[in-house]
């Protein structure tokens, strides 16, 4: 059996994950990250994206709100790349309770969060497609941020330091010795090697799987799940992040994010053995688009793109609650003093903008506990790619020759990194993704430096697939790239490409009407018709490859 | 305007219904919005290839005797299998007419290689994908260069060479993949590595570049008897290009379909349309028919989104308009429609059932055999039950098949356009 001896282990490659691999890589603790997955797979990849101000959460859990604000404004000078300051307005329907506004503007008050009092024309000139019958507003500075990047940027830079991440491997138990847990056995999933990492202190951070994790070292930790779903629509209907004003409830929130736009979200209690089984319900998808459309009409003239839903990893404190109700507060357990077991911390609660401060706090206890006295370096340490402030002009004269459209979405999506992607030379900047802007030389990048194992990754890392053709053609090639740059064989490449189609239709099922649909039969036809896909026999372990 | 037949829909089907029509003296007119199935499609004419559960048809016309007794809905079944068989052959005799030369294996299915390298039974193929001389090399176990374009996007030999090495038929055949530089002899303003099948055969269209190609061709190719190709050598000259090609290196050249578009495909697509011209036939390209005027059980004309209000009158009516893909059935959140006349339409209730599980499922997704419910005679009924018995509705807007899973979508298109040809010839004799 395989061995890895190292001073912290962190399990789950979630935004919470990677922010502490990282910030105990500036630290200078050797680390190892373990995803079961790929990063960014589980709840950090399906939320909506807010950078949230605060003001959704003032008047219901004041600390909360002060939290977000505090982080926002950290995360806008360290996550650059990753943020659009896009701001927010709160707005007031006719059918809602007018006196939430007055109270809000009070509750930010206490938080420190700066809101402002907009006419309702003010209002309709910042977001020109909102609904007209609004009757008041309220700016916020909201803003959204891409998880995708956000998490493949801690990671990065962990790496860059030194730190170890292997992903598609899961953790299955807990390695005890007598009242300390002192390591994980682990498996591969894509390959079935087994493996066992031994370290000083062992980061949980495995979100709501983490119930599972402390179970595992015999440790009892409920956790409280509540779904809730997303819709995206395939078109940037709004430029601002549009919230309702009114206590929080379903499909209030509408997030402009890249080329599209998306409604959240709803809520609803799963019962903990259902959250890898969790899919969209055809009632929710009804009540995000009609909530949707009173905030902003255009919704419903609007093709849907896909749907999905992701798990709240609430911490059940106690009692039965309402899946809403519950504190969104982090929770760090130090399971030496709660449950006398040694070698094992659990951070886990919070908000994907919040994964910083949780970093902080899980690294604070680890170096604790590892007698590193370093201090926390995060709130100042840009990642990589925000480095400096995005500079398009420049950019685009740097890399002149190379169309102005590839280069402004490179830069969107790496920041800084651009000099490490783009080239003058034609190959590196020949188009593969045509929705996305993704070029070939991207794809390297990703392939190369990205932890990408297969598309379904590449899709996370670079938005290949994301569009409004949802991977028809692009899906091919980029399957052909992984042979080339020796990523995978020939074999793999045909599986990953049944894989990425099938997740990919997970999405797209649930709102399969109108365009949807007829570029489901499309791409079908190329797929199964044309290719033949679905018949193409994949050999088990140990057969010839 | 007045004809004696307004098709609305210029793909597969329409196209033939309207050759059939105008051959035998017709005025007939095609319209149709955009591009159609065929620039897409493989560009082999798939008849039945599939009996489901893996089982593979080999003797198609044999397996149809059956098969339409118990599947009367079929629109096979409401053809009769006699008559798929003369559309088909009719089908081939046009094409030949245009200089493209389909291969059958008499009547039985033959194997063509996919982009991904899999088997696909079908019934005509090009000669450049199938024929004697390959099925002979083949046999020999002659060696086979499969080879590309260095960095073009939309194909990769390596995908499909490991599928054949899989496949018993090629398990003692030597496969060895080889690379040609990429043509620097397009526009210089464009990104060669962007460059679709299009564009490449657009050059091979002209002869300028072929002795060139021919000599690298031999060079990657090594001892290979024949060499595999992604087609994209050409549209209008292919023919001539590919015997000169083949003259030149010595060796069998045959083609691979790619990603869409389809060079195949649009060489059927135009063979079509110049038929079609050359009997006299009108086609309008561009525009789109939105609606007609109905009176007493019949469809007296209609009216196209350009021609404002000049309609276009005629004795019958076709609607080839294809499926969801080319607009000829739209869903919405919880209904599917005909938008044209508002026709009846064979589809579930229930949206969750409009597809199966998984995005490969064993038996196909349901959506694919919904379409405009019509009667043997393939007359459609208006919303409120009132049967048109001057609109044929033929191809991919039929419902009860399942293309795909069948592995029956030229086909279908093919004998039901052909079909409602004669039905109509029959009605004005
Ligand atoms: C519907 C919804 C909307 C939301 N909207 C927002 C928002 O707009 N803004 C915001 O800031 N927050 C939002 N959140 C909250 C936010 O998404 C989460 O708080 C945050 O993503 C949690 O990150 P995490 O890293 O702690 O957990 P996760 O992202 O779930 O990471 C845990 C990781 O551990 C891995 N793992 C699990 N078990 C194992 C194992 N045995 N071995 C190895 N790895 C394992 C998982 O695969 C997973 O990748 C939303 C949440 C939901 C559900
Ligand atoms: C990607 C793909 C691959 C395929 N591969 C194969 C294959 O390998 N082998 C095989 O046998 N079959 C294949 N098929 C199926 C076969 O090509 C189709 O079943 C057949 O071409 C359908 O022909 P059609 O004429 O009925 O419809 P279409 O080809 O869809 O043509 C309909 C035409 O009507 C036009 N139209 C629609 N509405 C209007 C309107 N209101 N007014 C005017 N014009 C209108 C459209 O623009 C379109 O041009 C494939 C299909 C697809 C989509």
């Amino acid at each position: 059996m395989k061995r890895i001896e190292t001073e912290a282990i962190v399990i789950g490659g979630g935004a919470t994950g990677a922010g502490t691999l990282r910030d105990l890589s500036l630290r200078g603790v050797r680390a190892v990250l373990i995803e079961k997955s790929d990063i960014a797979s589980g709840t950090t990849g399906r939320n909506h994206g807010l950078l949230h101000s605060g003001t959704r959460y003032a008047v219901n859990d004041l600390e909360s709100a002060r939290e977000c604000i505090r982080e926002n404004k950290i995360l806008k000078k360290i996550a650059r790349h990753c943020i659009e300051d896009t701001g927010g307005l709160f707005v007031t329907l006719p059918e809602d309770d007018p006196s939430y506004h007055g109270k809000l503007i009070e509750h930010c008050k206490y938080a420190g969060i700066r809101c402002e009092e907009v006419s309702v024309q003010e209002a309709l000139r910042i977001e020109p497609n909102l609904n007209p019958n609004i009757l008041a507003a309220l700016r916020v500075p909201d803003g959204t941020i891409d998880p995708f990047r956000l998490t493949s940027a801690n990671v990065l830079d962990a790496q860059e330091r030194g730190a170890t991440v292997l992903t598609h491997t899961g953790v299955s138990g807990i390695i005890r010795e007598g009242d300390r847990a002192i390591g994980v056995r682990c498996r591969d999933r894509r390959t079935g090697v087994e493996l066992e990492v031994f370290g000083g202190i062992i980061v949980n951070a495995s979100g709501v799987w983490g119930q599972e994790i402390c179970a595992s070292a015999g440790i009892a930790l409920r956790m409280f799940p509540s779904k809730g779903s997303m819709v995206i629509i395939d078109y940037r209907i709004n430029n601002v992040v549009v919230n309702r004003c009114r206590v929080p409830s379903d499909g209030d929130i509408i997030v402009p994010g890249d080329t599209v736009s998306l409604i959240g979200t709803t809520s609803k209690k799963v019962e903990y053995d259902k959250i890898d089984e969790i899919t969209v319900d055809e009632d929710e998808i009804a009540t995000l688009l009609e909530s949707g459309e009173k905030l902003i009409p255009n919704v419903s003239r609007t093709r849907v793109l896909r749907a999905y839903c992701g798990v709240r990893p609430l911490i059940a404190v106690s009692g039965e609650m309402d899946g809403r109700e519950i504190s969104r507060g982090i929770v760090l357990i130090d399971h030496e003093r709660r449950d006398s077991v040694g070698g094992l911390i659990t951070i886990a609660g919070g908000k994907l903008m919040t994964y910083r401060l949780m970093a902080e706090m899980a690294a604070d206890l680890a170096c604790a506990k590892l007698k590193v006295r370093k201090k926390c370096r995060t709130q100042k340490t840009a990642l990589p790619g925000s480095e400096r402030k995005l500079d398009q002009a420049k950019s685009v004269k740097f890399f002149t020759g190379i169309p102005n459209s590839v280069v402004g979405s490179t830069l969107y999506r790496h920041g800084q990194r651009i000099r490490n992607i783009l080239h003058r030379e034609k190959r590196n900047y020949g188009l593969i993704c045509e929705c996305e802007m993704v070029t070939e030389g991207e794809i390297e990048y990703a392939l190369k430096k990205l932890n990408v194992k297969d598309i379904v990754d590449l899709r996370r890392r670079t938005r290949i697939g994301m569009g409004p053709c949802q991977g028809q053609l692009c899906a091919y090639r980029a399957a052909g790239l992984f042979v080339k740059y020796d990523s995978a064989t020939s074999a793999e490449s045909n599986k990953m490409l049944v894989d990425f189609l099938e997740e990919r239709w997970k999405g797209i099922k649930p709102v399969l009407w109108g365009d949807a649909l007829r570029e489901v039969e499309f791409c079908y036809w190329i797929y199964q018709g044309l290719f033949g896909l679905g018949d193409v026999r994949f050999p088990e372990e140990g057969e010839d490859r | 305007m007045r004809y004696d037949c307004v098709i609305i829909g210029g793909g597969l089907s329409g196209l033939t219904c309207g050759i059939r029509l105008a051959e035998k003296g017709a005025r007939c007119a095609v319209i149709s919005t955009g591009m159609s199935a065929l620039h897409f499609s493989s560009g082999s004419i798939d008849l039945f290839g599939n009996e489901g559960e893996g089982k593979i048809v080999f003797r198609p016309f044999e397996y149809l005797e059956k098969f339409i007794g118990s599947n009367p809905l079929h629109p096979y079944a409401r053809c009769g299998s006699s008559r798929v068989r003369e559309a088909l052959f009719y089908f081939r005799d046009q094409l030949d007419l245009e200089d493209i030369d389909l291969y059958n294996n008499d009547d039985a299915n033959h194997f063509h290689v996919t982009t991904l390298g899999t088997l696909k039974p079908t019934f005509f193929s090009q000669r450049s994908v199938f024929n004697e001389k390959i099925r002979l090399a083949f046999e020999k176990k002659s060696k086979i260069a499969a080879l590309n374009f260095e960095g073009y996007r939309d194909f990769y030999p390596e995908l499909a060479v490991i599928n054949l090495k899989r496949n018993v038929l090629f398990r003692n055949i030597e496969i060895s993949s080889g690379k040609i530089l990429y043509p620097d002899y397009g526009d210089p303003q464009r990104n060669p590595f962007e460059y679709r099948s299009i564009d490449i055969a657009r050059i091979f269209d002209t002869e300028r570049y072929l002795e060139d190609l021919a000599a690298q061709i031999r060079t990657a190719a090594g001892d290979a008897a024949f060499a595999a190709m992604p087609a994209f050598l050409g549209i209008t000259n292919f023919k001539r290009h590919h015997q000169l090609l083949q003259q030149l290196t010595g060796l069998l050249i045959y083609e691979i379909p790619t990603l869409p578009p389809s060079i195949l495909g649009m060489r059927i697509d135009n063979a079509l349309k110049s038929r079609f011209a050359a009997l006299g036939g009108v086609y309008i390209a561009g525009d789109t028919v939105r609606g007609g005027t109905i009176a007493g059980g019949r469809l007296e004309s209609v009216f196209t989104e350009n021609g404002g209000s000049s309609a276009l009158y005629a004795g019958s009516f076709v609607l080839a308009s294809g499926s969801f893909f080319s607009g000829g059935l739209v869903s919405e959140f919880s209904r599917v429609r005909e938008p044209v006349f508002g026709l009846r339409v064979y589809s579930h209730a229930e949206r969750s059932k409009w597809h199966a599980q998984e995005f490969f499922p064993r038996n196909g997704h349901p959506f694919l055999e919904f379409g405009v419910e019509t009667d043997e005679r393939f007359n459609p009924l208006t919303d409120d039950g009132q049967r048109l018995g001057n609109l044929y509705c033929t191809g991919a807007l039929l419902p009860h098949y399942n293309p795909i899973r069948e592995g029956s979508g030229g086909g279908v298109a093919v004998s039901t356009g052909y079909r409602a040809a004669e039905l109509i010839l029959a009605g004005n004799r």
